[in-house]
């Protein structure tokens, strides 16, 4: 009786462990991992009938420790999850887990971050030009030093004096146009590195 | 010297390794080709019927990719061992992908299999 609940007690911990390390996955995926294991470890350890401390012990070396566990699961489904998905959210959670583990991962993750930002950006100017056609859009002036400067302007604030608006109304579609292909362009880029890395790692 | 075969036993280890983690989804897809299977039943499949000697810790998170990516779909199901088992099966794109695995996976054995005919020999 006292082994019972000993052993269930290891297994509790063991599994609360990883629970614990799996950061970054669904509650829900978390919850189906762990009762999976939980399962895997009962069937292993009653392999000869009764469960005893003996097999619960083999079971769970068997699994290896929590953390190597939880950085598989980790790794697998968030790679996975940037492969299938078009989802620049998605992808980046993705690409901060990759960076952790590798410094490619974390050149994709600066290359995506910079052309999802520049896409967005693109993406508003666009937008603003609808609602501050006088002041938004993108403009050339000189700056304090007589440099020629140019800004991406999304209409608040005025603009400063002997600037010119270059696109003047073609903000519009060209914004749209260049914001919206930046950001497929990026969320190609990563996809494929990503499917590059794992298949480089021959991670199965 | 000793160093040397210790570095190239080594290589050879690390080759072999990374072979079987290369094969090990095309042995996890054809492990359920005849039905579903649960955690357990794989790896006792995958024992039993090939020389893939694969570490439990591996497994479970490769089933999780797996279901990710939409090959396998799970179902969780009541057991005479008094709790619940979560039985995989291959989805309509994890049979197609199966199957050109293994296509490729035969394709490649066949040359490689010409190949290495003379080092057969030699080794026998």
């Amino acid at each position: 009786m006292n082994t019972t609940s000993d052993t269930q007690r290891r297994i509790d911990a063991y599994l609360s462990r990883l629970r614990g390390l799996l950061r970054g996955v669904k509650d829900e995926e978390v919850r189906e991992i762990v009762e999976e294991l939980r399962s895997h470890i009962m069937d292993k350890a009653a392999a000869d009938g009764e469960m005893t401390s003996a097999g619960v012990d083999a079971a769970l070396a068997a699994l290896g420790s929590p953390e190597d566990l939880a950085s598989q699961y980790m790794t697998h489904n968030l790679l996975a999850r940037a492969e299938v998905s078009r989802s620049p959210v998605q992808i980046l959670k993705s690409l901060f887990r990759w960076a952790s583990l590798s410094v490619g991962g974390f050149f994709v993750l600066i290359g995506s971050v910079v052309g999802y930002s520049l896409g967005v950006v693109f993406l508003l100017g666009a937008v603003a030009k609808l609602f501050h056609p006088r002041t938004a859009g993108l403009w050339t002036y000189r700056d304090s030093a007589g440099d020629l400067a140019i800004s991406l302007r999304l209409g608040f604030g005025s603009v400063p004096g002997g600037g010119k608006d270059v696109l003047g109304w073609w903000i519009v579609p060209i914004g749209w146009l260049a914001g919206g292909g930046l950001v497929m362009l990026t969320t190609h880029v990563a996809v494929w590195s990503v499917r590059r890395y794992r298949r480089s790692r021959v991670l199965p | 010297m000793k160093e040397r075969d210790t570095r190239d036993q080594e290589t050879g280890d690390k080759w072999e390794v990374q072979l079987r983690k290369g094969c090990l989804e095309l042995a996890i897809l054809a492990a359920l080709w005849d039905g579903r299977r649960y955690g357990l039943e794989i790896l006792r499949r995958l024992e039993s019927d090939s020389d893939l000697i694969v570490s439990e810790g591996t497994v479970y998170p490769l089933l999780s990719r797996l279901k990710a990516l939409g090959l396998v779909r799970s179902e969780w199901v009541a057991s005479d061992a008094g709790h619940p088992r979560k039985y995989y099966a291959l989805t309509h794109a994890g049979k197609q992908r199966a199957m050109e695995m293994a296509a490729i996976w035969a394709r490649f054995s066949s040359s490689m299999s010409k190949l290495l005919a003379p080092l057969a020999k030699e080794n026998r």
